[in-house]
């Protein structure tokens, strides 16, 4: 039974201030490189933004503000010619550097034709691009860790997928505290979770039980699953690496499991999951190619029931929590030091803070909740099959 | 933004909580034997030996001050809240 507090009967209302304006400061995560490396310029919307993301001839990859300063032409349409990219309107050439290097049909270029350019990074496979309202270069201290696996042999290819969402993105953010919502929305069964915020990295510790209500039992012969472990960091707004276990009752399985989005404006975001799996003795071969994708899978329909609720749902900045609840007020605390200058970035925006849930109540309840999921469906199946299960 | 404060400190606030080994000084909450909040400052992260000793990555947590905010616990330095 829960004890129920009595004596306030003010109605409470929910609250919610308008979605910034301004998007994230932080490294965003635009998918896998090999994507942008065809020798065709890319449209991506980002930062309320339209962009082009092209390779020039030195292999480098380069995102400039999409419209030309010429006369507006969409360069995302134009064709990449040598270093540059060239407008499909009337054939100005832009540099990655965002300066205008030639006009072919004019004897020179007009001053200030330079246009917006963002600082890129292609790492592991994957193409981040850095925002900042402000202008300011990256600073190293907040660069995105290396993932070892990524370049491994003994590690799959990324299994990598984009989904966009019609909501503001603190929505996907705020999951890093949320224990409740993995067992009522993913059917997953957390048995220990831990939240730990420091400088621009939120982190999530999290190991969970198999659940037999949710899953299809394992058949004879198959592994069964006994439980996972996960160490989940945002490092910075956006881009969550996810060190994932899985324990088989016949092995483990590591995995990596990429969580990120950038947004396209205030009220949708593009969202990515990206995952590589350990090759070993037990899991050989395209047997884990397999079990990265099925694993993706799982991913997907993960994020599909994240958007049923978000799809419905409030924007809601002052949630009433319970102690079983995690660190939402942390969290958005934290989160906000990417919506500030670097000079109003405030001590407790980035000061560590630890949260250890206690899970005694939750997993009691969750217990009990499974059982009875079981003897139903018993039942269900005895009364079906008229056998007595 | 605004900042907002979680709605679970206005019964319960953050308490003080100094490091028996180290003297690091933090805020702790504890709402049962199970759950703990611990608020740290640029201090209490330039003192903490653990701390200064933890290579990069996620460092999770200092155990003389998890055996401290236990201890404070125990004296009944913080307060935590009966089970119901
Ligand atoms: S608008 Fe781009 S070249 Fe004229
Ligand atoms: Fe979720």
């Amino acid at each position: 039974m829960t004890a129920v507090e009595a004596g306030n009967d003010d109605i409470r209302r929910i609250e919610a201030e308008a979605v910034p304006t301004r998007f994230a400061r932080g490294w965003h995560c635009l998918g896998l490189s090999e994507k942008f490396k065809d020798g065709k310029p890319h449209t991506v919307n980002a930062f309320g933004q339209k962009l082009v993301v092209f390779q020039s001839g030195d292999g480098r990859i380069n995102v400039l503000d999409a419209y030309c300063r010429h006369m507006g032409g969409d360069l995302s349409q134009g064709t990449i010619k040598g270093d540059e990219i060239a407008c499909p309107f009337h054939d100005w050439r832009w540099g990655g550097d965002g300066r205008c290097k030639k006009i072919p049909y004019s004897r020179r270029v007009p001053l200030r034709a330079r246009t917006a350019a963002w600082t890129t990074m292609d790492q592991d496979g994957l193409l981040f691009v850095w925002n900042d309202p402000e202008g300011n270069p990256p600073p190293p201290e907040v660069t995105i860790p290396r993932i070892e696996g990524a370049t491994r042999d003994d590690w799959t290819d990324w299994v990598w997928t984009e989904t966009i969402v019609n909501t503001n993105c603190r929505e996907v953010v705020d999951n890093v505290v949320d224990m409740a919502h993995f067992f009522y929305v993913h059917y997953s069964f957390p048995t220990y979770f831990k939240n730990i915020f420091e400088g621009h990295v939120a982190t999530q510790i999290m190991k969970g039980t198999g659940r037999q209500d949710t899953r299809p039992p394992a058949k004879d012969g198959e592994p069964r699953l006994l439980g996972n472990d996960s160490v989940a960091s945002y490092h910075g707004p956006s881009f969550m690496i996810d060190d994932l276990t899985y324990h088989y009752d016949t092995m483990d399985i590591n995995s990596v499991l990429i969580n990120a989005h950038y947004p396209i404006d205030a009220n949708s975001f593009v969202l990515h999951s990206g995952i590589i799996v350990q090759r070993t003795d037990k899991l050989s071969g395209p047997a884990a190619d397999e079990m990265a994708r099925k694993m993706s899978s799982f991913i997907l329909k993960g994020f599909d029931q994240d958007v049923q609720i978000w799809k419905n749902k409030a924007r809601i900045d002052n949630p009433l929590l319970c102690e079983e609840d995690g660190p939402v007020y942390q969290l958005r605390r934290w989160y906000e030091q990417f919506y500030v200058d670097v000079a109003d970035v405030r001590p407790e925006m980035v000061e560590r803070f630890e949260f250890e849930l206690d899970t005694a109540r939750p997993v009691e309840a969750w217990k009990k909740e499974v059982e009875e999921n079981l003897a139903r469906k018993a039942a269900e199946l005895s009364a079906s099959t008229g056998r007595p299960a | 933004m605004t900042i907002r404060p979680d709605n679970r400190l206005l019964d319960a606030p953050m308490q003080p909580v100094t490091c028996r080994r180290c003297g690091a000084g933090v805020e702790v909450r504890k709402a049962s034997w199970h759950q703990t909040s611990v608020q740290w400052n640029a201090d209490a992260a330039g003192t903490c030996q653990e701390r200064r000793a933890a290579g990069p990555g996620v460092f999770p947590g200092c155990a003389a001050l998890r055996d401290s905010i236990v201890q404070a616990a125990l004296d009944g330095e913080i307060a935590v809240p009966e089970e119901s």
